[in-house]
C-alpha cells in the first residue's frame, strides 16, 4: 500500500556570498509521499516556486555523489533521503550545504579544500616504472587480493565523510576520511609500487589526527567504512616504520604500558609519547590536574594474573613471526 | 541484579569520582557489583591502533573472566563498552578467533562469547527501568538544564554497537528527564570529545572539545553529563585549554553519568567526589530549584 501524502516543512539555507549580508533559512512547505527523496522536493521548489535555488545534483540514484548536503545536521545524499523519517524524527527538514567547504551559493560548496587535501597524499596508482603494466592486456588480481580492498573501491567521492568529520573541521593537516580510505586501497593494491613510501609519509601527513569517532563510517552512503581502514593504516604504518610520531608513540606506548601493569600508568604514557622534553609543554595543565587528581602521578597496582597477559603478547608475537616466515 | 563490574582504568585512578558515584548508585538500586582484580585495561582504542588481534585477545581474556563466573559485564565507560563489544564481534571472524584461541588456550582460558557487555546507562534505562528510578528520586534536579554527551563508542559504528540511533539517541535524555533535569537538545551530544588526539596534537583535541561545549552552552545547558570518563577528561580536565582555543570562556560543569543519578537520589557532593572536578560544579547545582 502506498502511503498518502504528508506535509513537509523545509528550512533551506540560502546565501549568496558577497551579495547577502548573512545566510538565511527560507521556509517552504510541500505535500509529498513519505518515501519521496528530499532531492525531488528541492527540484520541485526550483521548478515550481523559486528557480534561483542553487544545488548540485546529477544521477538521482546514489551513484554520482553530487547531491551530498547536511540534512537535519547529517551529511548525506539528498537523493537517498526519504522525507518521511526526517519529519517523523524532527518535525521539519533543515537543509544546509556541506561543512568544512566554503559556500558558493545556497547549497553549492566549493570543493577545492576537499580535493586539495585529497591530492596532497596522492591516493592514486603508482606503478614501478621498471615493471610497467602489460600494455593492452589485463593485469588480473586474485580474489584474495581484491578482498583486501574491503569496500574502499565503492567510494563515489560525495564528500559526506569529509563534511561529517570533526578532525577535518578542527585541523587543516588532516587529509580527511575519504583520502585516507583511498590511500589504504593503494597500500594494499598489489600493482602499486609505493606501499612503503606511502606508509612512511602518512605518519607525518595527518594519519594520527583521526579521532576514530566513526562519524565518517556513519555518513558514508556506500559503507566504505573509512574509520576502519584508517585503523588498518595505523597498524600498517607502525609495522612498516615503527612509532615515529606522537600518535604512533602513544599507541605503541599504550600497548607496552599494558604489558607491564595490565592497566594504564598515565604519567609514564605521557612521557613515552612526548619524551621528557616534550612533557614540559604538558606541565602547566598537568599540575592543575594533579592538584585535583593526585593519582595522575601514581604508579598503578598491576592487575592480578599479569603473567597471563605477558604470555598472550608473546604468543601473538610468535604467531606473527611464524606467519611472516 | 548482579554484574561483573568492569570499571576501566580511568575510574580506578584519575576518574575515581566516577567509581565512587557508580558504587553509590549501585547500592541505592541494589545492583551487586562483583569485582575481578584480574581484569586488564580494554586498550582504550590505542592498542587497537597498534595491534588489532592483540586488542581482541586482551578483551577476550577479560570476557572469559566474567564468563567463568557466569556473569554479564557492566561497563561505565563508552570506550570500554566499545572495545569489549568489538572484541566479541571480531571473535566471530574465524581467522581472528584461531589466532586469539591459540594465545589463550595454553593458559587454560576459554572464550565462549556467553556474557553480555552492557553500559551502566543502558542498565539504568532498560534493566532497572525508568519507573524504578523515578521512584528513587529524592531531590529532583528541577531547574538544571543538562546536555547529555554520549561518547562515540557507545553509539558508533551503529551496526556493531547495535543500540540506539547514532544520530538521534534518547536514552540519556530520557534518564535526565526522570531525574527532574531538563535535557538540552544539541548536535554536539553525538559528536566527538577530541580525546583520542589529546596526546597527538592537544590544540586539535581542544578545538574539538571546545566546539561541543560551546554548542551545549549556546543551547542553554548549565552543565553537561557523560557516560565516558575519557570524554570527561577532555571536557573537564582539559576545558581550560579548550576555552582558550575557541576564544571564549566556557565554564561548563561536566558530570559523570552516575553522579547526576546519585545527586537526584540524595547523595552529597562529597560522596560522589564533585570536588575532584577541575571545573566547579556548584554553579550548576545552584540552578536546582529547592522543593517548596
Amino acid at each position: 500500500m502506498v502511503a498518502g501524502p504528508i506535509s513537509v516543512p523545509l528550512e533551506v539555507y540560502r546565501y549568496r556570498p558577497g551579495v547577502d549580508r548573512a545566510p538565511t533559512y527560507q521556509r517552504y512547505t510541500l505535500d509529498a509521499a513519505p518515501h519521496t527523496p528530499l532531492l525531488s522536493l528541492l527540484l520541485r521548489i526550483r521548478a515550481e516556486t523559486d528557480p534561483t535555488l542553487s544545488l548540485r545534483y546529477s544521477c538521482r540514484s546514489s551513484i554520482c555523489g553530487s547531491c551530498a548536503m547536511r540534512i537535519n545536521s547529517r551529511s548525506r545524499l539528498a537523493c537517498e533521503t526519504p522525507v518521511g523519517p526526517e519529519i517523523e524524527r524532527h518535525g521539519r527538514i533543515v537543509v544546509e550545504p556541506m561543512a568544512s567547504q566554503p559556500v558558493v551559493r545556497d547549497l553549492v560548496v566549493d570543493q577545492s579544500p576537499f580535493w586539495q587535501r585529497y591530492n596532497a597524499i596522492e591516493p592514486h596508482l603508482k606503478v614501478d616504472p621498471r615493471h610497467p603494466m602489460p600494455e593492452g592486456q589485463p593485469n588480473p588480481m586474485t580474489p584474495a587480493e581484491v578482498e583486501r580492498f574491503h569496500d574502499t573501491p565503492r567510494c563515489i567521492a560525495c564528500a559526506a565523510c569529509y563534511s561529517a568529520c570533526p578532525a577535518v573541521a578542527a585541523d587543516p593537516a588532516f587529509p580527511g576520511p575519504m583520502a585516507l580510505a583511498k590511500l589504504y586501497r593503494f597500500v594494499v593494491d598489489p600493482r602499486d609500487a609505493a606501499h612503503q613510501d606511502r606508509l612512511v609519509r602518512i605518519q607525518t601527513e595527518g594519519l594520527w589526527l583521526c579521532l576514530r569517532c566513526h562519524l565518517c563510517t556513519e555518513a558514508c552512503p556506500k559503507n566504505v567504512r573509512p574509520s576502519e581502514r584508517i585503523r588498518d593504516l595505523k597498524e600498517m604504518a607502525i609495522a612498516a616504520q615503527g612509532a615515529t610520531e606522537h600518535g604512533s608513540r602513544h599507541a605503541v606506548g599504550f600497548k607496552e604500558n599494558l604489558r607491564t601493569a595490565g592497566t594504564l600508568h598515565e604519567s609514564r604514557l605521557v612521557r613515552q609519547t612526548f619524551g621528557v622534553a616534550g612533557m614540559l609543554g604538558q606541565l602547566p595543565q598537568g599540575l592543575r590536574i594533579w592538584r585535583k587528581k593526585p593519582e595522575v602521578l601514581h604508579r598503578p597496582k598491576p592487575i592480578e594474573g599479569l603473567e597471563e597477559l605477558e604470555k598472550i603478547y608473546d604468543a601473538l608475537d610468535a604467531q606473527e613471526k611464524e606467519g611472516g616466515r | 541484579m548482579k554484574f561483573a563490574y568492569y570499571p576501566g582504568c580511568v575510574a580506578k585512578e584519575t576518574g575515581r569520582e566516577l567509581d565512587m558515584a557508580t558504587r553509590w548508585v549501585a547500592r541505592a538500586l541494589g545492583i551487586e557489583l562483583v569485582e575481578f582484580p584480574k581484569f586488564a585495561c580494554c586498550g582504550s582504542g590505542f592498542v587497537d591502533e597498534a595491534n588489532e588481534v592483540l586488542n581482541v585477545a586482551i578483551n577476550a581474556r577479560n570476557l572469559a573472566i566474567a564468563e567463568a563466573a557466569g556473569l554479564d559485564l557492566l561497563t561505565i565507560c563508552s570506550t570500554c563498552q566499545g572495545m569489549l563489544t568489538l572484541a566479541k564481534l571480531r571473535m566471530n571472524d574465524p581467522v581472528v578467533r584461531a589466532k586469539v584461541d591459540g594465545a589463550l588456550r595454553p593458559l587454560g582460558i576459554t572464550y565462549r562469547g556467553s556474557s553480555d557487555v552492557t553500559h551502566l546507562l543502558r542498565v539504568l534505562v532498560e534493566k532497572v527501568g525508568l519507573p524504578t528510578i523515578r521512584a528513587r528520586v529524592k531531590r529532583p534536579l528541577t531547574g538544571m538544564k543538562v546536555g547529555a554527551f554520549y561518547g562515540c563508542h557507545l553509539l558508533r559504528p551503529a551496526d556493531e554497537m547495535a543500540w540506539e540511533s547514532p544520530e538521534e539517541p534518547h536514552a540519556f535524555e530520557d534518564l535526565l528527564a526522570v531525574l527532574g533535569a531538563e535535557p538540552v537538545q544539541y548536535r554536539g551530544r553525538v559528536m566527538c570529545c577530541g580525546f583520542p588526539v589529546q596526546f597527538v596534537k592537544p590544540e586539535t583535541a581542544g578545538r574539538v572539545a571546545g566546539q561541543q561545549i560551546l554548542d551545549a552552552k549556546q543551547h542553554g545547558a548549565h552543565a553537561m553529563a557523560t557516560p565516558c570518563p575519557l570524554c570527561h577528561i577532555s571536557l573537564d580536565a582539559y576545558q581550560g585549554p579548550a576555552a582558550k582555543l575557541v576564544g571564549q570562556p566556557l565554564d561548563m560543569p561536566i558530570f559523570h553519568l552516575p553522579q547526576v543519578v546519585a545527586l537526584a537520589f540524595g547523595a552529597t557532593p562529597e560522596e560522589i567526589g564533585l570536588s575532584r572536578h577541575l571545573v566547579p560544579t556548584a554553579p550548576a547545582l545552584a540552578k536546582i530549584v529547592a522543593r517548596p
